[in-house]
């Protein structure tokens, strides 16, 4: 079977060349987002810092739902610091290290700040012991003593242009700056800055008495005072070789807390949690990757085989007539399409481990991932894709040679030359039916303002384009005979001809229209959802967000701590608060499950109220103190949370919560599902420090002029215009982004699966216009001229295209119509207007182009040869 | 070197003030890849009005001969002039306009378009020369093969016979002057031969058109003004006003040579 397989193969270069691209792009577009999804899962951070550990205890950064993927959780959780002398005691122990990090930046000579080389300014500052964790160092001076002395990382030390001996400005712990003495350089990877060990207790605790005595930073002091006592993780050198034995003894220990032991690679978990948990990104992505990637390679695969078969419909339907069994005739198509396929997933999925390590490339670029976050790569990602792809030829060869195989031999000889006069009716109620459920899909947007609910839009498309591809012969064939009747007797004959082809070849011409429908389709509303939900999101926090100004110290890891009270001080400022941003994990239940969900949270003060308007439904955020939770209408609604509710909560260092919901708001988009008080996020997050501060002037000139010197005196403040930045409140933990980083991944997802349609759809039309030799042949044997032949095929090319782009527009538009309908409140989109014509002139172009070539390739046989040889 | 030259004898024009041949051929040949002569230096004038046969066994170039005479296939040399018109070194285009408007053809495989219903088929080489089809004519011819009543269905739906007279029909649509059909009874029943003879015997008759058929049956081209025996790429023998005896002879002959 295999080498007649492979015989008949041999005739049919341009339609296996389809199917061979088809899967090529498939499997590399699956092993790349299944690479993603394991790294996301699996990968291990270097241990940087740590390398020097043998042992590593440190809380776990996970969040674990009874039936579901652990969830990452972002800020530092703390071990207690009693832990460490015991573990001490441990025999083979030789040092036990709690490791504490806080914020620290140097100030150069020109009051610039040097950020700490790769690494979070919210932690770079450590004990001097910490250095017995890093691998070998060479330390170049002496250990810092007393409390104006630090050691500092040879990179950072390069940067800041200082080396022994130098004196340095440092921000540590939210003080104002101040001058210390360089006492060594330590050359090590990633090392950060070191103070005498009693010095960095005394920075990473609250500021003394000295401190000023405003209501916000002494509810800052109790809320620090939790974290009194504790280490962020504990690390241990051991005698050469007993390692698995202190790891052992050391696991017995903490047996119960919850803590974690962590060996070898495991260790870079523990650097930075924060890292960590953009890990979880990777999942994120590809699980919102892996529906539409797993759709259009499916749909595009059958439709490749779908031309392969088609073309080998006469030889099928010959070997009915001598004797082949319908299953011999499904396990030939299939046996045939296998060997295809075999050949092409091989360097499709070498193809994609390297896209996934461009991607990842990319995205650490672009500060979406951190730099040091490794992929993993193993051959599971490999053996999925190979078993998808093998169900998918399997199921679409076995498909489209079925009603071949089916038939009378003696029907199927006769119907083999063109097409079934009836479309098959299952095949048109099937598609008409996923045409109407996709519409129903895509009412979500009207139920759910959150992207969620949006990005059900362009999943209601592709499913609405693949119902077209179903019911598509149908309609072809109708619109066909309703434009052949109304021709007037003196149309040019090319014209008539191409519009019987029309109706004649319904299915073929069906099988090019519907992935072209479906690109635009795609195209459509995956960019379109971006750009509303986008718009969406910037009009929510622009007409939500009442100050003028925002002001921030990214390079400082938090504010210095009196700069809200020196805000406020200012002439001409009317309100300013403190705004941040962390994680919560929520459990709810719906329909009887407890379902778990991830999400940013705003921290605000009562005081919020005066620089944002979250658009509050009902309650107050100004009660938003103690145990309090303000959340979106969305929440509200689907996880029953309303106003005077107590809600259980698991807040971003794992600790579980009840609060009460104070208010319920309705920008929900802009400004994120669930808003907590300051007071119960204090302590739960990896710096006690405040983000930014949102301030309100009374938008005076004066005003603006006095915050901008305010800013410039302190080192490392930078003043930002809330209205250039339309991400600012929601984003306002890491400080202004200009193009929120989806925009730029989704950017890319559409350019490769953009490509990889377009790449089908004109490898598709090719083989099939090949395959029209014959045809072509035998409509020139009875008199029609190269130039007549030509002028059909551009006709039809036309037809195509028109019909791809109406219908393409026609399924977007009604679950275009109904998000902008729940997001903007008006039946349309928003997006560039110059979509739509690309789109058009794309679309025209691909179809003229890959019509067009291949017919004159097939004109230069002369038509005797090709009716020979059909 | 063959040379037969065909003259309609009694039923033809009267000769002298002679206008172009409707078909003259010189020194054709032509070879496919491996060496296959299938014509092999051919010469054969055919005048206005003639029914022509031509036989041969299996393999001999009877349908190479066609072709090539009928602008379908370049020949590798010689020339071909239809109605004194070259066609031998026409270019494509040109070559199916000249067909188009003097030529009719029905092919061995009858080649008709299977999307296309049998209506459609026939008018087509009409449709594609921007004429109308004449009503009449079409629905005369149909009646004298016996197609009426088919017309609306698909090729595929049809006998092999009726599809062969479908074929028929189309190359005689447009009334070309010269008729080139390969077998056109070689699927037919021995009434359904009778009507597809004798309407092209008529075509000739009465509307002193040139007719070359191609038939393995000596009965059928015993209806022709002349027959000629083919083997081997050459024309070995022309007969005049041939009987079908005479004619099974021949052909016996040579399948004993
Ligand atoms: N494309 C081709 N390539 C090579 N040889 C060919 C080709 N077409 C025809 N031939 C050969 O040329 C010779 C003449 O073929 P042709 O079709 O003219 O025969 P024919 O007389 O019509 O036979 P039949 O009565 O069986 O139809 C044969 O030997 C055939 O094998
Ligand atoms: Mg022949």
């Amino acid at each position: 079977m295999l080498h007649l397989a492979l015989r008949m193969a041999a005739h049919r270069i341009t339609a296996l060349l389809a199917v061979a691209c088809a899967v090529l792009g498939g499997a590399l577009m699956i092993t790349a987002t299944g690479v993603l999804a394991e790294s996301g899962l699996r990968s291990q951070l270097p241990p940087g810092r740590l390398a020097g550990a043998d042992v590593v205890v440190a809380a776990d950064q996970e969040y674990h739902p009874d039936a579901d993927l652990p969830i990452a959780l972002p800020e530092r959780a703390p071990v207690p610091a009693g832990l460490v002398d015991r573990l001490a005691g441990l025999p083979g122990v030789t040092d036990a290290v709690g490791d504490i990090g806080f914020p620290v930046a140097l100030v150069d000579a020109r009051g610039r700040v040097v950020p700490v080389a790769n690494d979070d300014p919210r932690t770079a500052g450590h004990g001097w012991s910490s250095t017995k964790l890093l691998d070998g160092p060479r330390v170049d001076g002496r250990e810092p003593s007393g409390s104006r002395e630090v050691a500092v990382d040879a990179a950072t030390a390069a940067a800041a242009g200082i080396g022994t001996g130098d004196r340095v400005e440092v921000v540590a712990g939210g003080r104002p700056a101040a001058a210390y003495r360089v006492s060594a350089v330590v050359d090590a990877p990633d090392a950060g800055v070191y103070f005498a060990d009693a010095t960095a207790v005394r920075l990473s605790g609250p500021e003394g008495p000295e401190g000023r005595d405003r209501p916000e930073s002494r509810d800052r002091t109790d809320g620090a005072a939790s974290r009194a006592g504790t280490v962020d993780l504990i690390g241990l050198r051991t005698e050469p070789g007993t390692e698995d034995r202190v790891a052992s003894a050391v696991r017995e220990q903490v047996e119960g807390t919850g803590l974690k032991v962590l060996t070898g690679a495991e260790r870079g978990e523990a650097v930075a949690p924060g890292v960590g948990s953009s890990r979880s990104l990777l999942v994120l992505l590809a699980g919102s990757l892996g529906g539409i990637v797993l759709l259009i390679t499916g749909f595009v695969t059958a439709g490749a085989l779908g031309v392969a078969v088609a073309g080998q419909r006469r030889d099928l339907a010959l070997m009915r007539a001598v004797g082949a069994t319908p299953k011999q005739i499904r396990r030939l198509a299939a046996a045939q399409s296998m060997v295809v396929a075999a050949v092409a997933v091989v360097p499709g999925v070498a193809l994609g481990y390297l896209l996934a390590g461009q991607f990842r490339g990319q995205l650490a670029d672009r500060g979406i991932l951190p730099a040091e976050l490794p992929l993993t790569v193993s051959p599971l990602p490999a053996l999925a894709t190979l078993l998808l792809m093998a169900a998918a030829v399997q199921v679409s060869a076995r498909s489209a040679a079925w009603r071949t195989s089916r038939m009378p031999a003696t029907e199927a000889v006769a119907e083999s030359r063109s097409e079934p006069r009836e479309p098959s009716r299952i095949r048109t109620r099937t598609g008409l039916l996923l045409i109407v459920a996709a519409t129903a899909l895509s009412a979500a947007p009207l139920l759910s303002r959150t992207v969620l609910g949006a990005s059900t839009t362009s999943i209601a498309g592709i499913v609405a384009a693949i119902g077209l591809a179903l019911a598509g012969p149908a309609l072809v064939k109708g619109a066909g005979e309703a434009a052949v009747r109304r021709l007037r007797p003196d149309t040019p004959a090319p014209t008539w001809l191409a519009l019987a082809n029309v109706r004649a070849y319904a299915l073929r011409i069906s099988g090019v229209v519907s992935p072209l429908a479906m690109a635009v389709v795609f195209v459509l509303t995956y960019t379109l959802t971006q750009t509303t939900v986008l718009a969406a999101t910037a009009d929510d926090t622009r007409t939500g967000t009442l100050a003028q100004h925002q002001v921030s110290a990214p390079g400082l890891g938090g504010l210095p701590s009196g700069t809200l009270s020196a805000v406020r001080d200012v002439p001409g400022v009317r309100a300013a608060a403190p705004v941040g941003t962390t994680t919560v994990v929520w459990p709810y239940q719906l329909f009887g499950e407890t379902e778990t969900e991830e999400s940013s949270a705003m921290i605000l003060t009562p005081a919020a109220a005066d620089v944002l308007d979250l658009g509050v439904r009902d309650g107050d955020p100004a009660r938003l103190t103690g145990a309090t939770v303000a959340v979106s209408s969305e929440v509200a609604r689907s996880r029953g949370a309303e106003t005077g509710q107590r809600v259980r909560l698991v807040l971003g260092d794992g600790a579980q919560v009840d609060a009460r919901v104070v208010a319920v708001y309705d920008r929900g988009l802009g400004f994120g599902p669930v808003v907590l008080s300051h007071d119960l996020a204090k302590g739960h997050t990896t710096t006690d420090l405040d983000q930014s501060v949102l301030v309100r002037t009374d938008g005076t000139a004066a005003a603006e002029r006095a915050l901008t010197e305010l800013t410039a005196a302190r080192p490392g403040l930078l003043l930002e215009d809330t209205a250039s930045d339309s991400d600012t409140a929601s984003d306002s933990g890491t400080g202004g982004t200009d193009t929120p980083p989806e925009v730029w991944i989704n950017l890319a997802v559409i350019v490769v699966l953009l490509g990889y349609l377009l790449l089908s759809i004109a490898n598709k039309l090719v083989a099939a216009t090949a395959q029209r030799r014959a045809e072509i042949a035998a409509l020139r044997l009875v008199g029609t001229t190269p130039r007549q032949i030509r002028v059909m095929m551009r006709r039809e090319a036309a037809v195509i295209a028109a019909a791809a782009l109406t219908t393409g527009l026609l399924l977007s538009a009604v679950p275009l119509a109904l998000l902008g309908q729940g997001f903007l409140g008006r039946p349309w989109p928003q997006g560039p207007a110059w979509l739509l014509p690309a789109i058009a002139v794309t679309v025209v172009v691909t179809a003229f182009l890959t019509i067009d070539l291949p017919t004159r390739q097939a004109l230069r046989t002369p038509p005797a040869d090709a009716l020979r040889a059909p | 070197m063959n040379n037969a030259t065909t003259r309609p004898g009694h039923f033809g024009p009267a000769a002298g003030h002679a206008p172009a041949p409707a078909i003259a051929l010189a020194n054709l040949s032509k070879t496919y890849p491996g060496d296959v002569r299938a014509l092999d230096d051919v010469s054969l004038t055919v005048e206005h009005g003639t029914f022509l046969a031509v036989m041969g066994p299996s393999g001999s170039g009877k349908s190479t001969l066609m072709h090539c005479a009928a602008g379908l296939d370049s020949p590798t040399s010689g020339s071909i002039r239809i109605d004194g018109h070259e066609i031998a070194g026409l270019n494509e285009t040109r070559r199916t306009e000249l067909r188009r408007e003097r030529i009719g053809f029905v092919f061995q495989a009858y080649n008709l378009i299977p999307s296309l219903s049998i209506e459609d088929n026939i008018t087509l080489p009409l449709r594609l020369a921007g004429g109308r089809p004449d009503r009449d004519w079409v629905s005369t011819l149909v009646e004298r093969v016996g197609l009426t009543g088919r017309l609306d269905h698909r090729p595929a739906e049809l006998s092999g016979g009726q599809q062969q007279r479908a074929a028929v029909v189309r190359a005689l649509a447009a009334r070309p002057a010269v008729v080139f059909a390969d077998e056109p009874t070689g699927a037919l029943d021995l009434h359904s031969a009778h009507q597809v003879l004798d309407l092209l015997r008529d075509l000739v008759d009465e509307l002193r058109q040139t007719v070359v058929m191609v038939t393995h049956d000596p009965a059928a081209a015993a209806r022709a003004h002349r027959a000629l025996v083919m083997a081997d790429g050459r024309v070995v023998e022309a007969l005049d006003a041939p009987t079908a005896p005479q004619l099974a002879d021949r052909l016996v002959a040579l399948g004993e040579r």
